[in-house]
């Protein structure tokens, strides 16, 4: 194989570096790409008389951007090196990443159309404590190459955190990621690497390929192995469900104010200016439809495997314990059905390219489905459910006239669940040993009813439990005892 | 702050005319005494102390917050100090755990006393080290 970089020779004897799939730089323009395509041609349609010399330039900027991608890719290579993915890029600017196994909270595979049309896919390290900058992801690979890489990547990633474990069995949950992270992100894998090196040596010798999986180490084949269906997303119910939630609601109140308008003017023309709005609201509602699309979640060894999308596939597999906080959702226009809606917040989860909102939205592992797929789903999350059964005083009705049915709370040595909501009710659920802050807060008019709020505070995306609404002696109680019943929760799970 | 304040009020006061520029000082001067009344009871209400397991931090007048935070679940911790508090030998301390929610700082503490409360919470947040 010829390397680009004759100065630079691999760090570890026998690990070879790989290249990408050709293809990618298609893939990774794709967008871009094919919005250029299309101004490009409508503009040309547009002017029939164009000019020879526009139609070369066009030629020149598609060709430069497909030169461009054609050198990043051609100086872009990886590499497993131990228990160390090692990933390099960029002509002018160099940028090498080193990204320590023991240290990857999951592995992702997604596809984007384009790329499902060519038969690749995208892998994304996920590591916490940041956004993908932090990790790192490998665009794009063939599908059966990126699945077992995926496969590969996660045993090598749990070979390397168990002898952890052992080792510093006091620490709690040492070899994970956000204790090392902040001081040294290569070296907190260091003393891991030494038991291990035996395992990983005959994987990082080549590449993954089909014929090499039967030699693999047992963890492999054990992370393979298919695991029991949990749920799949009603097709059907997918597109109701999503209309009658308040986006829904918003997109069939525009549609009809725009009926009407063309109805009274008779003139479709005087919507032209409202358009953006429109197509915004569209295309979040879609965005929504094509991200849920066909959710299937699978109870592995390795944690629970969730698969999404219509045209853009994803596919994550979450490890239990990164489940920071688990949230169930009843917004008021589906409870006529008794629908729900069941989310995790997960560390180290930020997709790419997302904006604010869709950052404040949870990974759904039930879009939609019933209490009962509800309960079973919780009853595999949750080692036992406690249910927010704790009413707050009566008064609390003056505060909260509206929240006020709602609000409950409860909490055992694991964890705390608390109800909130106006027209839908959010019930949370806290593991205890992910809690990283509480806070006591009284606003004024709490204060004059003798109340106060406890919000536990975890390691996600701005997601806390809030047991809204206590009495004031009650919710100092609550925060003196928290602390003490997490650090035991957190010693019972290292 | 507040009287050199009226007084520079009133003297602008003074080019309209008298009873403009007393006026002027006076309403100066009474939003003075009450925004020094506001930020001294801000100021009182601050307050934090390092228990054996976890710091507590105590804020607000109108909003009244108590936050614990476990030594152990710190990931990092800031000093910082901005030109007016440099100039005044002060400088803020910010404890950041991985929740982006919790949010855990001391302002106004005395430079050295920062730097010491900064090596001991560092120290403490690395004996009880819990990571996520």
């Amino acid at each position: 194989m010829t390397t680009p970089f004759p100065d630079a020779p691999p760090l570890t004897e026998g690990a070879a570096w790989h290249r990408l799939h050709p293809l990618s730089p298609f893939v990774r323009a794709g967008r871009q790409m094919m919005s250029l395509v299309i101004v490009l041609f409508a503009l040309a349609v547009l002017n029939e008389r164009q000019a020879r010399g526009d139609v070369v330039i066009d030629a020149v900027v598609i060709g430069i951007a497909l030169a461009g991608g054609f050198i990043s890719w051609l100086v872009t290579r990886w590499q497993i090196a131990g228990d160390v993915l090692r990933v390099e890029t960029g002509l002018l600017r160099r940028d090498s990443r080193r990204i320590p196994l023991s240290q990857v909270q999951a592995v992702d595979v997604s596809q984007s159309g384009f790329a499902r049309v060519l038969g690749l896919a995208e892998l994304q390290l996920r590591v916490a404590g940041g956004d993908s900058e932090r990790g790192g992801s490998l665009a794009c690979l063939r599908v059966a190459e990126a699945e077992e890489l995926r496969r590969q990547l996660l045993a090598l990633a749990g070979a390397a955190r168990r002898p952890a474990r052992a080792a510093e069995a006091g620490v709690a949950q040492a070899a994970e990621p956000g204790a090392a992270e902040g001081t040294a992100p290569a070296g907190g894998s260091a003393p891991t690497a030494a038991p291990t090196a035996a395992a990983p040596g005959p994987l990082a010798a080549g590449p993954p390929s089909a014929d090499s999986a039967g030699s693999l180490a047992g963890d492999v084949r054990e992370a393979a192995a298919p695991g029991r269906q949990l749920f799949r997303v009603r097709a059907g119910r997918l597109p109701a469900a999503i209309v009658l939630t308040a986006s829904g609601v918003r997109a069939l109140v525009i549609a009809a104010a725009a009926g009407l308008t063309v109805q009274l003017t008779g003139s479709p023309g005087v919507l032209g200016p409202f358009l953006p709005v429109v197509l915004g609201v569209v295309l979040a509602l879609w965005r929504q439809f094509n991200g849920e699309y066909a959710t299937t979640i699978v109870a592995a060894p390795d944690g629970i495997r969730l698969s999404s999308g219509l045209i853009q596939r994803t596919a994550e597999t979450i490890r239990p314990g990164r489940i920071q906080a688990v949230r169930l959702v009843e917004p008021l226009a589906w409870r006529p059905f008794g629908w729900c809606r069941l989310e995790v917040d997960v560390a180290g989860a930020r997709q790419r390219h997302e904006n604010q909102a869709e950052g404040q939205r949870l990974r759904a592992l039930i879009p939609v489905g019933s209490r009962a797929e509800a309960d079973e789903m919780l009853a595999e999350l949750l080692s036992c459910r406690p249910v927010p059964d704790r009413r707050p005083p009566r008064r609390v009705i003056w505060k909260a006239p509206l929240g006020y049915h709602f609000l409950g709370w409860s909490g055992d040595e694991r964890y705390v669940v608390a109800s909130r909501g106006r027209v839908s009710r959010q019930t949370t659920w806290v593991p205890l040993e992910k809690m990283q802050s509480v806070r006591w807060v009284q606003g004024p008019w709490q204060r004059r009813l003798g109340l106060a709020t406890v919000r536990l505070d975890v390691a996600g995306k701005r997601v806390s439990a809030k047991v809204s609404d206590r009495d004031a002696a009650e919710a100092l109680e609550i925060l003196g005892r928290l602390p003490d019943l997490a650090r035991a929760a957190r010693a019972r799970a290292s | 702050m507040t009287v050199p304040l009226a007084l520079i009020g009133g003297l602008v006061g003074q080019v309209i005319s008298a009873g403009a520029g007393i006026g002027i000082a006076a309403a100066v001067l009474l939003a003075g005494l009450v925004a020094e009344r506001f930020l001294a009871r801000r100021v009182a209400a601050w307050g934090y102390a390092e228990r054996r397991e976890d710091l507590m931090i105590r804020r607000g007048v109108l909003i009244r917050r108590l936050s614990v935070i476990p030594y152990g679940r710190m990931q990092f911790i800031d000093v910082t100090a901005g030109p007016v508090e440099r100039s005044m030998g002060l400088a803020t301390v910010r404890m950041h755990t991985a929740a982006a929610a919790s949010d855990a700082r001391i302002p106004g503490l005395d430079t050295a006393a920062a730097a010491v409360l900064r090596d001991q919470l560092a120290a403490l947040g690395e004996a009880q080290a819990a990571g996520l």
